[in-house]
């Protein structure tokens, strides 16, 4: 359990004059910036529940970078406390505990590689834990195991020789070997393919399901989200936006095209639909492709006419 | 991620010195420094330091701001001013210690040589922050042309520091993300010499190499999209022009080298 409480966060230097409004408040334009972005995060209150899969929507600059490295411990909170499991992250054991805890898959994971063979890359993290050889292996085992990927053949191999999609897999696995109850992906399927988009979405579904880890995806494809996740966050410009269900966050379509977010695909077009006057015979709660498809195929045939 | 001031951001602002061709610039930051150079007692430095403070406001950069950018390098004048400090002897003695003594005349010279050195950054800062790096090259690949004669290859020289400020601080950005990310694995980033802390480094420096490497790739085939072929019959969108407010800026800076050899001189 992660929890978020009355987080604001600034890559600036704060002075004393900051200190003591002891809230975010702002700072003249700086190079060219707005003084809107002097708080990379401003106010953030939220909780991460164990053995949830939760997005975190926004666009670039909305602050999921950074939250990110809050969460784990690598950035401390300007203001406000960051809490795993009811311990303080600012103090420095908790945070390295939590570190080892977390762990967090970087968008594009596979310019990370660096190792000389698969093995060797997998084994770091375990490496730097302080294990034992047998039980650096073991993890690498079965770490490659949970991607899917065969240790006995692929270990020895050169991770740059590897296909996209492989070492990406490759870079999941080095995180997955340190054995995290949570995990944080940051735009996991961005510059795949369709077919790898969906396998390694599959992928972080089966590890939630039956390894029961907590996921945290960060997105900007709504329909991901939408499919995925239990709860969605929405960033923008460091606040929260909205949170709460997929169900809740997408039902006003108009709140999120303000911040030029959108909503899934089949969101829009029952809105719309419903918009034109077109009623269907929707099930209550979110539709999905699928759902709205049977919906307008249902809809049509009951009244060919129209 | 960080935002860092340094040496050679561009910093946005319509002024004259903005206005200016980068060729004037950057024959006038060598100027200044022989200014500053010739500079021989403190009234002449004092005028030179006003002077530059002057382009500073001229060129609508924040005194602030200017001297933030040169702070990363201010360990320099540090460093020097204490060499000086220690060195330099002659005058009535402040402080006696053991070997060391500070005397009048090194407080005067470590208060002289701090002044000239932060007026040479000063000027070489506001170069580039008036200046983008484009026209910086442009500059310099202008000025070398001469020497493109004698084989010198100027335009490629040009297009090698173009290419290194432009991915500077790309490199800077990426290696941090890749620190973050190898800090996530609870890697241990120290230079000590064993064993964890190479591979530490290792886990840092083959990545960054790795991406060096990509983008030099991409770069290359963009390049040869657009049928790059070398500088031969390669012209420019807006080519470099001077205007009078070149001829006021050369006249300027010849100025203030007569007025300060003269006090340096005189006084």
């Amino acid at each position: 359990m992660i929890e978020f409480d009355g987080v604001s966060f600034t890559y600036e230097a704060v002075t004393r004059k900051h200190r003591k409004g002891r809230s975010a408040d702002t700072k003249p334009a700086d190079w060219g910036r707005s003084p809107d972005d002097f708080w990379a995060l401003s106010d953030l209150s939220f909780r991460l529940e164990d053995g949830e899969l939760f997005g975190i929507a926004g666009h670039t600059g909305s602050g999921k970078s950074t939250l990110i490295q809050l969460a784990n411990g690598l950035l401390q909170p300007t203001y406000g406390r960051v809490l795993a499991n009811g311990h303080d992250l600012a103090d420095k054991k908790a945070a390295a505990e939590t570190r080892r805890d977390v762990g967090v898959v970087f968008q594009y994971p596979e310019r990370q590689l660096f190792a000389a063979t698969v093995f060797d890359d997998v084994a770091f993290g375990p490496r730097n834990l302080g294990l034992s050889p047998e039980e650096v292996e073991a993890r690498v085992r079965e770490g490659l195991a949970l991607v899917h990927l065969d240790a006995d053949t692929l270990g020895p191999r050169n991770p740059f020789a590897l296909s996209g999609g492989q070492q990406r897999r490759v870079a999941f696995a080095g995180v997955l070997a340190m054995r995290p109850t949570t995990l944080i992906l940051d735009e996991p399927v961005a510059g795949l393919d369709p077919k790898a988009r969906r396998t390694f979405l599959d992928l972080v579904l089966e590890l939630h399901r039956e390894q029961g880890l907590t996921v945290v995806i960060v997105s900007h494809n709504m329909d991901d989200l939408a499919a995925l996740c239990d709860r969605v966050l929405v960033l923008n410009n460091g606040h929260m936006h909205a949170i709460g269900t997929p169900q809740e966050v997408f039902a006003d379509e108009k709140r999120m095209r303000s911040i030029g977010l959108g909503v899934p695909h089949a969101v829009s077009l029952a809105n719309s639909l419903t918009a034109q006057g077109v009623k269907l015979p929707l099930q209550p709660g979110l539709p999905t492709l699928e759902t709205l498809a049977d919906a307008i195929a249902a809809r049509y045939q009951a009244s060919p006419a129209e | 991620m960080a935002e860092q001031a340094l040496f050679g951001r561009y910093w946005e602002a319509d002024s004259v010195i903005h206005s200016l061709d980068p060729r004037t610039k950057l024959v006038g930051v060598i100027f200044m420094m022989a200014v500053a150079f010739s500079a021989g007692n403190f009234p002449a430095i004092i005028l030179v330091a006003i002077a530059t403070i002057a382009f500073c406001l001229i060129g609508s950069v924040p005194i602030s701001q200017a001297l933030r950018s040169i702070a990363p390098l201010s360990f320099i004048i540090v460093l020097t001013a204490l060499f000086n400090l220690f060195w330099v002897q002659g005058g009535a003695v402040y402080v006696q210690w053991g070997p060391l003594q500070i005397s009048e005349e090194g407080v005067r010279m470590a208060i002289f040589i701090s002044i000239r050195l932060t007026i040479l950054l000063l000027s070489g800062s506001l170069l580039t922050l008036t200046t983008t790096t484009l026209d910086i090259t442009e500059a310099l690949e202008r000025l070398l042309a001469p020497l493109a004669r004698i084989d010198v290859p100027a335009h490629e020289f040009a297009l090698i520091l173009g290419i290194a400020l432009r991915f500077l601080p790309q490199f800077a950005e990426e290696l941090h993300t890749i620190r973050i990310a190898q800090l996530a694995r609870g890697a241990k980033l120290t230079t000590s010499p064993t064993r964890s802390g190479i591979a530490g480094l290792t886990s840092l420096l083959v990545p960054l190499f790795a991406s060096a490497f990509r983008h030099a790739d991409t770069l290359a085939s963009a390049m040869e999209a657009r049928c790059y072929h070398g500088a031969q019959g390669r012209t420019r969108l807006q080519p470099l022009a001077f205007t009078r407010n070149d001829t006021l800026a050369a006249c300027v800076l010849v100025g203030l080298l007569v007025v300060t050899i003269v006090i340096s001189q005189l006084l």
